[in-house]
């Protein structure tokens, strides 16, 4: 899957648990720029996430990722 | 000065700006009465920091580190569907037999009391109801007094001559609350509410938090049952889906609390629910977002 393919599915789940449809991903994305990304919403976009592509975050990476482009590098190293 | 809670807010802002973000979501339902009462508060809190040689900064760093521990916790949970303890043995190593956890954790707690949405409307529950109680109130008990806020809103609620008793398994928490309340009318005991009995009967017990701590939350309740008098009221709260690193009692569901309420021979006589996150219902049950669950008991005299 390349990093475009990852970055639509990560949108999806985006709206899905944000339950907003606005929201429009990019590489450079933080949660400064979309609203509803508080530190519960991260934890349940972080689980979703892990379970939609069958891999597990260490808790260093769950704390690590700047943007939307280190999330999407992140399991894009596991799953290729 | 500045008002405490504008210095709070904006030092979890700069400290943890993601978590700032949820907390400013939640003081948008705020009113007047929660900055008059959460300053007041934060005012006396400092006070006892000082008297420690401790900040409101040195409290902040607890907080954001409770904060810490419960998103592990949390992803854990979401993960399996299960708390990370389950037994008393492993959380009293984990957490209550170690001073420097417990003394963050408190801290923690305390703070959470006024930045989190539901603990603070659930204090306001419990304050805005007590005064019902107070003329048939001559004995009053709480069970894991924790910081010792329900207790001290007790103390200014309930009529001078009424007895007070704390009960708590742990000596920090005791500390705690004396540090908060001085005062001769309570009676403090360390000790495991299973081993307590002053051959005495209550006409109101508190057990605020507590459920989710324990292995066997029906037979607390038993137990409770026997300590308080024929028409005694027992409060108590406790949440479903909340992990943290001292809870290894996990309720799915406010059904399976209510389940547990008759089982142990008590009617609800009032009851409030309150989601911990601004979601529906279809949402909080979707991602199990917690909800605190409050209610006020009486015995059930028909139960045998």
């Amino acid at each position: 899957m390349d990093k475009g393919e990852i970055l639509k599915t990560v949108n999806d789940i985006f709206i899905d648990v944000l339950d907003d449809e606005n929201v429009v991903l990019t590489y450079e994305t933080t949660a400064n720029d979309v609203e509803e990304w508080d530190s519960l919403n991260h934890i349940q976009l972080v689980v979703a996430i892990e379970k939609q592509f069958g891999i597990r975050f260490t808790s260093q990476e769950i704390r690590s990722w700047n943007n939307i482009g280190e999330l999407i590098g992140s399991i894009s190293n596991r799953i290729n | 000065m500045e008002q405490p809670l504008n210095y709070i807010y904006q030092k979890i802002e700069t400290l943890n700006p993601i978590h700032g973000k949820k907390l400013k979501k939640n003081i948008v339902f705020f009113d007047a009465r929660y900055y008059e009462l959460a300053n007041s508060f934060f005012v006396k809190y400092i006070n006892i920091l000082h008297l420690n040689n401790k900040t409101l900064d040195y409290a902040i760093d607890c907080y954001l580190q409770m904060i810490a521990d419960v998103n592990s916790e949390t992803v854990e949970f979401l993960r399996t569907g299960k708390y990370s303890s389950s037994t008393f043995a492993e959380v009293n190593q984990r957490v209550y037999a170690r001073p420097e956890t417990m003394e963050y954790y408190m801290h923690g707690l305390i703070m959470s009391q006024f930045l989190w949405k539901h603990h603070y409307q659930m204090l306001q529950y419990f304050t805005d109801t007590l005064p019902r109680y107070m003329g048939t109130t001559k004995s009053y008990l709480e069970v894991g007094v924790g910081h010792g806020l329900y207790l001290s809103k007790a103390l200014e609620i309930m009529d001078i001559g009424t007895r007070l008793t704390a009960v708590d398994i742990s000596e920090t928490s005791i500390a705690m609350t004396k540090s908060f309340i001085n005062d001769s009318r309570i009676n403090y005991h360390l000790k495991d509410i299973f081993e307590f009995d002053n051959h005495q009967k209550y006409d109101f017990i508190t057990l605020g938090e507590v459920l989710e701590h324990v292995e066997d939350p029906l037979k607390l309740l038993q137990k409770l049952n026997t300590l308080l008098s024929d028409d005694g009221v027992l409060f108590f709260t406790t949440p479903t889906n909340a992990p943290a690193i001292d809870h290894i009692y996990l309720f799915n569901t406010v059904g399976e609390i209510q389940d547990i309420i008759k089982a142990a021979g008590f009617d609800i006589e009032a009851e409030l629910s309150l989601l911990s996150e601004d979601v529906s219902p279809e949402r909080a049950a979707k991602f199990k977002i917690a909800i605190l669950y409050g209610a006020f008991l009486k015995k059930n005299k028909s139960a045998s």
